[in-house]
């Protein structure tokens, strides 16, 4: 996998570009020094990726049609968010859930209710831990850029590893190497002539993958200046149930039902007593 | 319920301090909350943490409750989980949700505060902009929160957030004892938020839980240390929890991924959709 911030790089734009806010905490922190990403965010357009350009390896080509076989006799395939798992990186990019965006000195929080959508950029200038638990939305550092020479950031480079599977890019199952060495770059800026519609152009590096996948994704700020924001807690009325490696409906009166046609019901061998 | 904020009082607020639209956010007005905190060493999962766990926390319930108190305790010691919704990832919501299983991280901003926690993917967000209740709002776990900054001292700074939350959703409980709030959900929670004059690295949040279910308004007084090196470790309820829920009762699932009874002498599920 592509490292592209070393550590020496990463102290070098720390010292260089973010002096105020490495080591001891400003106080005022001037938020005209970045993009405005206030609000609420919500996706344009599906939640997925182009399954049909994702350049996977022929191996793992055969685990995503053996996936979608799977789901056209009804079951869930490879995805492992049936049962509120978290989608992980670069999936929580999708936006299910609307979005918010807070940027301070040393972090910039991207808040989603969905699942467990909750990412941190860190923006301190700090390098990659040593030893660190991998977790579905791994762990990112971002850079702010200029690029324009205007005094104003209007850009985050952000790159994310330490990722912890199973994870997919979307409802379909499209999968990713099982080694997870994911490494995820994001280029997350607002639009040159529409400051309501956000850009995040994700490129993953894989090794289920041939090459990098590319994705631009767009988000539009709501126009509220209260906007609602929905819990979403899929345990919350979830009617999957995983039992082993097979997945059951508990019907709304709360009996357990087959997912998929002539499907066995489970094994009760731990059971004395049955109801039937 | 007693509803304390009222319209005027947010709008003035708003008017005499409220930096809305600010660009330039002047942390040094506000205490400094931020980071990442955690109950104190020796701490339990119980919500009154100066008072034992269960029994112990004496909780203030009305006859009516304190006998589903009772009966679920009794189911837990049977080895049920009681009145507790969470082992199927259900959010602890408010006020449970500042037991602070998992640290929480603070964010001020000058419009909102943010009580990121990452046991159940909970996020609270206090609004300090000024704003009233809503009239229609969905009801959630850790409800709707209105803020107001308190107590400025001589330089201006505040000393203190105060919050109000309502639009609350159930089941919820204090805890993993299972002591009930009430199934109306019109519970409304205060709390006063403010660090420790002596030690700026302790948080104090004195709750105040009002319900139906209670006898008279309940308060207890949390304390959470702030962490000096920081790591957010992801807490997945979901993966690999062995609770599943069928029919209304809960069932283990094994090491070999077959389902098990979670007490002894449970009936295997009703398998009537199977052919």
């Amino acid at each position: 996998m592509r490292h592209k911030f070393s550590a020496a790089s990463l102290a070098i734009a720390a010292a260089l570009a973010l002096p105020a806010f490495v080591g001891t905490p400003a106080h005022a922190f001037d938020q005209s020094k970045y993009p405005d990403l206030h609000g609420q965010w919500l996706r344009v357009g599906s939640p997925r990726w182009d399954d049909a350009h994702a350049p996977l390896t022929p191996e793992y080509q055969a685990i995503y049609q053996a996936n979608l076989k799977d789901m056209a006799e009804g079951g869930q395939g490879i995805d492992p968010t049936y049962t509120c798992m978290s989608p992980g990186m670069p999936r929580i990019m999708n936006v299910y859930d609307p979005m918010e965006v807070v940027v301070t000195p040393g972090t910039t929080h991207i808040l989603i209710q969905h699942i467990h959508d909750g990412r941190r950029i860190f923006t301190d200038g700090r390098d990659w831990p040593k030893e660190i638990d991998p977790t579905f939305a791994g762990y990112s550092i971002g850079k702010w850029r200029d690029t324009t020479g205007s005094e104003r950031f209007d850009l985050l480079e952000v790159e994310t590893r330490n990722l912890m599977g199973p994870r997919v890019y979307d409802s379909t199952g499209l999968p990713f190497h099982e080694d997870n060495q994911t490494v995820i770059d994001e280029r997350i800026y607002l639009d040159k002539a529409d400051a309501n519609l956000l850009h995040d152009d994700i490129t993953v590096h894989d090794h289920a993958l041939t090459g990098p996948f590319t994705a631009n994704k767009k988000y539009s700020r709501t126009p509220e200046a209260q906007p609602v924001w929905l819990e979403s807690q899929c345990p919350d009325g979830n009617h999957h149930v995983k039992i082993g490696k097979e997945n059951y409906y508990v019907s709304e009166t709360g009996f357990l039902m087959p997912a998929k046609k002539n499907q066995a019901p489970p094994d009760l061998k731990y059971f004395k007593q049955t109801q039937k | 319920m007693l509803y304390r904020t009222a319209i005027g009082a947010v709008s003035l607020a708003l008017v005499m301090g409220a930096p809305i639209g600010a660009r330039a956010f002047d942390e040094s007005k506000y205490p400094d909350f931020a980071g990442q905190w955690k109950r104190p060493n020796g701490i339990g999962n119980q919500f009154d943490i100066d008072k034992p766990k269960d029994r112990g926390q004496q909780v203030p319930l009305t006859p009516e409750f304190q006998k589903i108190f009772e009966e679920g305790l009794k189911d837990q010691e049977a080895g049920g989980q009681g009145n507790d919704p969470t082992y199927i990832c259900i959010p602890d919501g408010m006020p449970r949700v500042m037991n602070v299983i998992f640290p929480m991280e603070i964010v001020v901003t000058p419009t909102t505060t943010y009580m990121i926690v990452e046991y159940l993917s909970q996020l609270r967000r206090i609004y300090t902009d000024g704003r009233d209740f809503p009239k229609d709002y969905e009801p959630s776990f850790t409800g709707y929160s209105i803020g107001k900054w308190v107590e400025p001292d001589s330089t201006g700074r505040y000393q203190a957030l105060e919050a109000e939350t309502r639009l609350l959703k159930g089941p919820r409980t204090y805890d993993p004892a299972g002591a009930p709030l009430h199934p109306d959900n019109d519970s409304v929670i205060r709390e006063r938020i403010y660090l420790d004059k002596a030690d700026h690295n302790l948080l104090r949040d004195d709750i105040t839980t009002e319900d139906h279910a209670l006898t008279h308004p309940w308060t207890v007084h949390k304390r959470y240390v702030r962490v000096e090196n920081p790591i957010y470790m992801e807490a997945s309820c979901s993966e690999g929890n062995p609770h599943v829920r069928i029919d209304g009762q809960n069932y283990m699932l094994s090491a070999d991924g077959h389902l098990m009874p979670a007490k002894k002498g449970q009936k295997a599920p009703d398998l009537r959709y199977f052919k």
